[in-house]
């Protein structure tokens, strides 16, 4: 991973608060989604309830530092507290929450939340990382 | 369709259910990184990939999710749900390009909410690929309308 550009886990400090750009939910994205998830379409102006946090990982690849070197997403719990709707705009508003250094690498986890154009939270919960160090050899913990 | 959901009082607790198999692509992948917007190197750079524990690309954890909660619905009839309240998550192991992906579920509990019209279902899942090891699990919480009295 040293050839890749990158925020590694030792420039990450916990309590660091970021806010990403913001998107506008489209019908393309809906349609997009519901074909490559199979997904049924019960109410055409609902954004599918996984949909959001998918585009939330994007959004926060487009922050002004380098992007996370995340060698695993080891998992995340997470609360759905409204239903967005097509044409709604959301962002994100993470916290670094907490970091637990390994032999290899660290696991990091970060605190998210998916806010509309109101400022109302419409999901949340924290989402935990592998990420690799500066120092690390190649790890041998397989990925999601 | 209304009348063809099942309602909080007819799931049962320890209910299990397999989904259809599918296989996972290239094509899947490219998809969901144009939608996503998350081209981390892991699903996009077959190149650097080779040079990487898993030999390849692998798919997005959240692709799998995606994909899982989509042959949850093709895995039984449809509950009266509601709303999706949340989930615990888990990606135990790499999805790649031609693996087979299926889901296994099981009805873990059931709990009243305060309204009196609605419940709270929890679903276990497990994501198994073809040589049946698990790659994603989890819990998914349902609220699930009960039927009218």
């Amino acid at each position: 991973m040293s050839a890749v550009a990158g925020t590694y886990f030792e420039d990450i400090e916990v309590g660091t608060e970021e806010v990403t750009p913001a998107l506008t939910l489209t019908e393309a994205h809906v349609a997009v989604y519901r074909g490559l998830t199979g997904e049924p379409n019960d109410d055409p102006g609902a954004i599918p309830d996984l949909l959001p946090l998918c585009l939330s990982t994007g959004l926060g690849s487009r922050m002004a530092r380098p992007p996370l070197v995340v060698l695993a997403f080891m998992g995340f719990e997470w609360k759905i507290h409204r239903t967005l709707r097509v044409g709604d705009t959301i962002h994100s508003h993470s916290r670094a929450a907490v970091k637990r250094s390994m032999r290899e690498g660290g696991v990091f986890m970060e605190d998210h939340e998916i806010i509309d154009q109101h400022g109302e939270v419409v999901q949340s919960g924290r989402l935990a990382f592998l990420m690799a160090k500066r120092t690390a050899a190649r790890l041998s913990v397989p990925t999601g | 369709m209304t009348g063809l959901r099942r309602y909080f009082e007819e799931i049962e607790v320890g209910e299990q259910y397999e989904s259809p198999g599918r296989t996972v692509t290239e094509t899947d992948i490219v998809l969901f990184a144009g939608l996503s917007g998350d081209y981390n190197v892991l699903h996009t750079d077959a190149e650097f990939m080779k040079t990487s524990i898993f030999g390849e690309r692998i798919a997005h954890g959240l692709l799998g999710l995606a994909i899982e909660d989509g042959l949850f619905t093709r895995a039984t009839q449809a509950y009266a749900t509601l709303a999706f309240v949340g989930l615990r998550w888990k990606f135990r192991g790499p999805i790649k390009i031609g693996d087979t992906i299926r889901v296994r579920a099981r009805v873990r509990a059931k709990r009243d909410l305060s309204g009196p019209d609605r419940g709270l279902v929890t679903v276990e899942r497990k994501v198994v690929n073809q040589r049946d090891e698990v790659v994603q699990e989890g819990e998914t919480d349902l609220m699930v309308e009960k039927k009218k009295a």
